[in-house]
């Protein structure tokens, strides 16, 4: 008589899957959280050059100090051509705005106005004055530096004086 | 009747509802940030002054980039945009430790405690005079003040470097960037970046000798729970190099 019962065949027991929807819930709360939607989907392609020792623009962005503005070339082919006409081949988009034209939107004059409405619509709390509000222009590699210097100009005319110039951090340096 | 029995609901499909929406948010979740280069802008002058202070050459760093994007630093045609911040630190550190008259560099000037503190009793004065004098203009009144203050950082930035003089680059001397219209903003974009690793070069040694620190740690460390003594620091830094940019509106 052996001491030993022998084992009857027996399959691998099936694991418990009950906490899975716990788990992956966790997970997309996570996510669901540390996503931040873009204010705007620009209308114009922006490839942006790289950099190093660049500023992080997040804290500024958690207070709303911080408007965005694109420089590069429109990604719908026909306003490409219809602009490209006029000798305007890279054009402006600016974030988040009432657009009673949207034509409107692609020219510099549009600056002001944009800037400034933008300022007014903030709530009272954020009493940064305007100087400090920074405008941060994401051009386009092949953009004209004239157009960035033609934004400045319009910024100074309204007093707001801090921009920022957008790159791609390679930071491996 | 017969009392009848609730039919448990089957939550094995809830995992499936999950993970449909957590590889949604996975698929649109972008994780990259904003960064950037941030720059002043001047404020706008009505009238443009007049008998403004001739720049000596050797102050000026001038960068120029034309519209075919060749770049010229100085009186050099630079063919890789890499050798910027080099010439950048030369600008810098040629004359910090004993000017010489006969090279294009801008001059130093050094510093000693008495020095400060005795321009710091002035000012104070000075300052002091102003105010009281009747229908001073507030704003001349301010700007005395900031000098005051001006005086007091110095001072207090000679304490922190633990030396017996504090160095000093040319109230003039400053980095132009001459772009023209057609220039490309990635090369712009490439000098903004070339400037700021000098200048971030520069203050990192000199964090690393005066405190035993990167200056990026200063920095942060700053950033996240303003610490007066990271500001003192930070004030020494730029009092040592400072970033004086010059961006020229292109012509017409």
């Amino acid at each position: 008589m052996s001491k030993f019962k022998k084992e009857d065949k027996k399959g691998a027991p099936g694991v418990n899957t009950s906490s899975l929807p716990d788990i992956v819930f966790m997970l997309l709360f996570f996510f669901m959280v540390a996503t931040t939607s873009k204010e705007s989907d620009p209308t114009v392609s922006v490839k942006q050059p790289e950099g190093i020792r660049t500023t992080d623009m997040t804290p500024y962005k958690q207070r709303s100090e911080i408007d965005f503005l694109y420089l590069g070339k429109p990604i719908n082919p026909a306003r490409a051509e219809k602009y490209a006409a006029q000798g305007m081949e890279y054009l402006l988009f600016m974030d988040n705005v009432a657009q009673p034209n949207p034509d409107d939107l692609y020219n510099t004059n549009a600056i002001r106005r944009w800037k400034l409405d933008k300022f007014e619509s903030k709530p009272a709390r954020m009493s940064e004055p305007i100087e400090s509000v920074i405008t941060c222009i994401k051009a386009d590699k092949g953009a004209p530096s004239g157009m960035i210097f033609d934004i400045r100009k319009e910024l100074q005319e309204i007093e707001a004086l801090t921009v920022a110039y957008a790159v791609r951090d390679n930071g491996n340096i | 009747m017969a009392k009848r029995e609730i039919p448990e609901i089957n939550a094995g499909s809830m995992a499936d509802i999950a993970f449909l929406l957590l590889i949604f948010f996975l698929v649109t979740t972008t994780m990259d940030k904003d960064q950037a280069y941030v720059r002043n802008i001047p404020k706008r002058v009505e009238v443009p002054p007049e008998n403004l202070p001739e720049v000596e050459q050797r102050n000026i760093f001038a960068i120029r980039a034309n519209s075919k994007n060749q770049l010229m630093v100085r009186t050099e045609l630079m063919q890789d945009p890499d050798d910027i911040s080099e010439r950048v630190i030369e600008f810098y550190t040629t004359n910090e430790n004993k000017n010489i008259l006969t090279n294009n560099f801008p001059m130093y000037s050094r510093i000693s405690m008495t020095e400060i503190e005795s321009a710091l009793t002035a000012a104070i004065q000075d300052a002091e005079e102003v105010e009281n004098t009747p229908n001073a203009m507030s704003e001349i009144i301010e700007f005395k003040w900031r000098i005051v203050d001006e005086w007091n950082k110095k001072k207090r930035s000679l304490q922190l470097y633990g030396k017996k003089e504090l160095p000093e680059i040319h109230a003039q001397a400053h980095i132009r960037i001459e772009v023209q219209i057609a220039t490309e903003y990635e090369l712009f974009a490439k000098i903004q970046s070339e400037l700021e690793e000098a200048i971030f070069e520069l203050r990192d040694k000199a964090a690393k000798d005066a405190f035993n620190e990167a200056y990026s740690t200063i920095t942060r460390r700053y950033s996240m729970d303003k610490d007066k003594l990271d500001k003192e620091k930070i004030d020494l830094m730029k009092i040592l190099y400072p970033d004086r940019f010059i961006e020229v509106t292109p012509k017409k």
